[in-house]
């Protein structure tokens, strides 16, 4: 057994650090996923006036901070009683908030922060080995970061890496517009959204939305090839079944020829990605000489051991005020609950607990996140990674199931044809449904889904003659309590609060996506997601096509880092003493 | 716009006039019309930056990399900055086997940032409060204390920047709490406006240019590390082009405050105080902290000078001063307290709350304050202040 340590693993937000006992072949046997950084964000809260954290929630996290706020107002608009009366308008601007910083955020993850490991050095020895020099001359022109060599020979930062760079920014600017700056936008507040946009405004943000499908078309997708964004959700999702989506993704990459990868010829980014990174959808059914394998990295060896969450994103944008509950079907992406068999439940956020028995506190466990009591220890002799303790972050369960959450849990949980047929696809033979290839082919669908709603949202939804807030006063939040479930980029995002009789906040929590996703062992010893996920997979390039390379596992790489790991947001602390029990009861149940 | 400026070398351009010429034109429109001789220049030598992140929720490096007109890559490029090191984007991670570094630095940024420090001479950014409770353990990056990492990799670097309120003031992590204690967190010279940072408690003797807010202006990163990187500014020049609190007094104006280029200043003066959210009129009774708050948010605007907070109906909330957030906290209150006891107008209580380095203090004074600084001596400082 060798132990591969990655720390610091960057190309993500925040800390994390990831331990791998590797046995002689090159498999992950077991794995330990560390947050290593604590600032306590939600002690901070105490004491303060709620309506602060619509801004300081939103420094919880620089990559998200929109759904940190959104999450925040969200529960503020509970803890106020205004929840059912916020203004249609209103809901329509977080909704374009939110989805602006959707795709900026899943840009940046796919484009700057996964896809360079497309480049890894591993890569080209396979495929060059396999004659297949020219997927590598892709992988390399378009996914390359800056500042990279390889053997001593520097490569030029990629064309797709190149172009998503601005591509994001645009977006923020489209969120500035709105929001008056980004990051952390300044607009929502409670009671609605800060700003009125002007049909300036919107016509500013429509040009911005037609920037970022000129992205989505010249690059993503092969727009050129007549396959632009709404023929590819035409083809992919609109009311097609799982079977006929998968279909018509393989009849199209069927009908490429091998002797063009180019960008031009067909190959955009996600056709290239959709072909090459699966053995089973390139060499099995599309005989490709060779692929990435990414589909045999990253999945679940145990259906029981797992779930897949979501909270429910997007307000519905026909009518005023929202249910803070989030039941099933009330928002554009669902809310939902489905089971490592696939089997679906609805969501009842009553069955959210968090461990604590593996990180760094020292109280409290296996409580709903209105029960928790932590205490973070206070010797540094107590921080390290070889203990019993070994993580910042706790282990957040359903109903006791450590839950993938994230794009590829909201594709599933939403029924998104194409994920779900390739997800069949996989289980029928023999991978694990959920894996890196699918992981990060739902970022990408659900990318162009709401990038889609977005433009409908812009144009058709916001009405500069509309109402964006409901007045509210300080003594609305007297003794009260609220809860705002959402979603981030990352996954399902839930902020509680409370107050006292002075209306200022006595308990702020936050349960948030790399919580679950990247958490350590809970008080049964069972392993979090991304701990799962590892465990099977093979530490270098392609299943260690070539041998393993404990220097070069890139293997891990690709599996810690296609949830999108958010650290900032992921450690923080609940109530500040075991005395001071929180007692929040949320709002409709 | 016509500055006067757009004949300039700036190749010939003094450091002053250099200052002032990016203060007027902005980062965007400076680097669009000087793009090509800043190609010429910088194709002599590579800088190599090393950005480092402490605690910090990565908007300052989402900030920086929103860079327009050029955008980060094209501006790195033409600039000819080496990013040794820098979390968010690098090629590489630490990679450990059987807890030694494996591998070489392509791959490791472990191998990368000895091989770094080894070399020394470069520009290191720092985003980012600094935990000094639990030994330091309340960050680990690589297994160790990033106290140690930041002692280590600022002895050799050239110039230091804070970029953003942790890591020049201790921001958001350092803010009011019961634990504020425990974790002790700091920025780099201050730890919000006193002078008890990292540095002095490393004994790290090194100017640092606070390059403020919640997150940082992207231009304020691209002109700094431009003039740094241009020989423009030095660390000796430093004391002349700072305020008290180590920001550039460019973009941190000493003595004016966003409430005086506000783009609802006219409602202000006209008495059109909003009371409730989406209004278009002054926001001074939602809370505004505009008046109170020294950077040129209201002149550079934001994300390509599109927008501000007030522009967007938001009260400012004071992100680019030592105190945030407790200072501008509660921030949708009005701050009668601030208005009642001074018994002035805005513009008066704003140079009252900043105190003389606001509107009085002038380069000598503020040397006075950084020489006195080197010395680890807060008392004659003081002393000093009190006499201006
Ligand atoms: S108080 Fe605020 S909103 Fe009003 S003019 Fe001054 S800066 Fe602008
Ligand atoms: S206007 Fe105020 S809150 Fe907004 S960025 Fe500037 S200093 Fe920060």
């Amino acid at each position: 057994m060798t132990t591969i340590t990655i720390d610091p693993l960057t190309r993500i937000e925040g800390h994390l650090r990831i331990t791998a006992e590797v046995d002689e072949r090159g498999i992950v046997k077991s794995a330990r996923s560390s947050g290593t950084l604590f600032r306590g964000i939600e002690r901070i809260a105490q004491g303060r006036d709620p309506r602060d954290m619509a801004r300081i929630a939103s420094r919880i996290c620089g990559v998200c901070p929109t759904c940190h706020s959104i999450a925040s107002v969200s529960a503020q608009d509970d803890l106020f009683g205004v929840a059912s009366s916020v203004p249609r308008d209103a809901l329509v601007m977080r909704n374009i908030l939110q989805g602006l910083n959707w795709v900026a955020s899943h840009a940046t993850h796919i484009y700057v922060l996964f896809a360079p490991d497309l480049a890894n050095p591993g890569y080209r020895k396979v495929l060059e080995s396999r004659n297949l020099g020219s997927v590598w001359k892709e992988l390399a022109g378009r996914f390359a970061p800056i500042s990279y060599a390889i053997e001593g020979q520097p490569v030029p930062p990629g064309s797709s890496y190149l172009a998503a760079i601005p591509a994001r920014r645009k977006l923020h600017e489209a969120m500035a517009v709105l929001g008056g700056k980004m990051p952390d936008q300044m607009a929502a507040i409670v009671g609605g959204v800060t700003y009125r946009p002007t049909a300036a405004d919107i016509t500013k943000v429509a040009s911005y939305w037609i920037d970022t499908a000129g992205f989505v078309n010249d690059y993503v997708l092969p727009g050129s090839k007549g396959v632009d964004l709404d023929t590819w959700l035409s083809l992919t999702h609109d009311g097609v079944s799982p079977e006929k989506a998968v279909e018509n993704l393989l009849g199209y990459m069927g009908g490429l020829s091998l002797n063009d990868l180019s960008r031009e010829a067909g190959w955009s980014d996600a056709v290239l990605f959709a072909a090459f990174g699966s053995e089973l959808v390139g060499e099995k059914l599309l005989s490709l000489p060779a692929s990435l394998k990414l589909d045999r990295l990253g999945g679940y060896g145990d259906a029981s051991k797992i779930g897949f969450l979501s909270y429910g994103v997007f307000y519905n944008a026909e009518k005023d005020g929202f249910d803070p509950t989030s039941p099933a079907g009330e928002r554009f992406l669902s809310s939902g609950f489905t089971s490592g068999d696939l089997k679906r439940e609805a969501f009842d956020h009553m069955k959210v607990t968090e461990h604590v028995a593996h990180s760094f506190y020292t109280s409290g466990s296996d409580l709903h996140p209105w029960d928790g009591a932590t205490e973070p220890v206070k010797a540094g002799s107590d921080i390290g990674f070889e203990g019993d303790k070994y993580s910042w972050l706790k282990a957040a369960r359903y109903r006791g199931i450590p839950s993938e959450v994230g794009p590829l849990a909201r594709m599933i949980n939403n029924k998104e044809p194409l994920v779900m047929g390739l997800a069949a696809a996989f289980a029928k033979n023999g991978y694990s449904p959920a894996n890196v290839y699918t992981r990060m082919l739902a970022r990408m669908q659900e990318t162009l889904i709401v990038a889609r709603e977005l433009k409908k949202w812009v144009t058709e939804d916001l009405d500069p003659a509309g109402r964006y807030a409901v007045p509210t006063d300080l003594w609305m939040a007297k003794s009260g309590k609220g809860v705002g479930l959402w979603e981030g980029p990352r996954g399902a995002l839930g902020h509680w609060l409370s107050t006292g009789g002075d209306s200022m906040i006595r308990n702020y929590q936050a349960v948030v996506p790399t919580t679950w996703n990247a958490g350590p062992r809970d008080g049964s010893s069972v392993p979090g997601p991304i701990e799962q996920a590892l465990s099977g997979s093979a530490i270098s390039a392609a299943g260690n096509a070539l041998g393993a390379d404990n220097a070069n596992p890139v293997g891990i790489l690709h599996v810690a880092r296609s949830y999108d790991p958010c650290l900032a947001c992921a450690v923080h602390t609940i109530d500040m003493n075991a005395t001071q029990r929180s007692f929040l009861v949320v709002g409709g149940l | 716009m016509n500055t006067g400026l757009d004949n300039l070398d700036i190749l010939e351009l003094d450091r002053r006039t250099f200052l002032k010429a990016v203060g007027m034109l902005g980062a965007s429109a400076f680097l669009g019309n000087y793009g090509t001789q800043i190609a010429r220049a910088l194709k002599v030598a590579e800088t190599k930056v090393v950005w480092l992140n402490g605690a910090a929720c990565t908007g300052c490096s989402m900030s920086f990399i929103n860079s327009a007109h050029p955008d980060v890559v094209q501006a790195i490029t033409e600039l000819n900055v080496n990013i040794g090191y820098m979390e968010t984007l690098s090629p590489q991670q630490g990679i450990f086997v059987d807890g030694a570094p494996a591998g070489t630095s392509e791959l490791n940024s472990e191998l990368k940032i000895e091989e770094l420090v080894r070399e020394g001479g470069y520009i290191l950014v720092v985003e980012g409060a600094v935990p000094f409770g639990g030994s330091g353990r309340y960050l680990t990056i690589a297994g160790k204390p990033f106290k140690d990492i930041l002692k280590q990799v600022a002895g050799k670097a050239s110039a230091v920047v804070a970029m953003g309120a942790c890591s020049s003031f201790g921001g958001v992590p350092s803010a009011r709490s019961d634990i504020r204690k425990d974790t002790d967190y700091r920025g780099l010279l201050f730890t919000g406006t006193e002078k008890k940072g990292a540095f002095s408690e490393l004994g790290i003797d090194k100017p640092v240019i606070n390059l403020a807010g919640c997150p940082p202006n992207p231009e304020f990163g691209l002109i700094t590390l431009g003039a740094l990187i241009l020989g423009k500014i030095t660390p000796a020049d430093l004391p002349d082009i700072l305020d008290r609190y180590n920001r550039p007094t460019v973009f941190f104006p000493p003595d004016h405050t966003i409430h005086e280029n506000c783009p609802r200043r006219g409602y202000y003066d006209k008495g059109q105080l909003d009371t409730e959210f989406s209004g278009e009129h002054c926001l001074r009774k939602l809370g505004c902290k505009g008046p109170y708050t020294h950077s040129d948010c209201a002149t550079r605007r934001w994300n390509n000078a599109l927008s501000m907070c007030t522009k967007a109906g938001s009260p400012c909330i004071g992100c680019m001063e030592p105190g945030f957030p407790d200072s501008f906290s509660p921030f949708y209150r009005e701050s009668e307290g601030v208005g009642i006891l001074l018994g002035a107008d805005a513009n008066t209580i704003a140079k009252v709350a900043i105190g003389a380095a606001a509107v009085g203090v002038g380069a000598h004074a503020v040397r006075r304050v950084m020489v006195s600084m080197k010395k680890h001596d807060a008392e004659p400082e003081k002393a000093e202040e009190a006499q201006e």
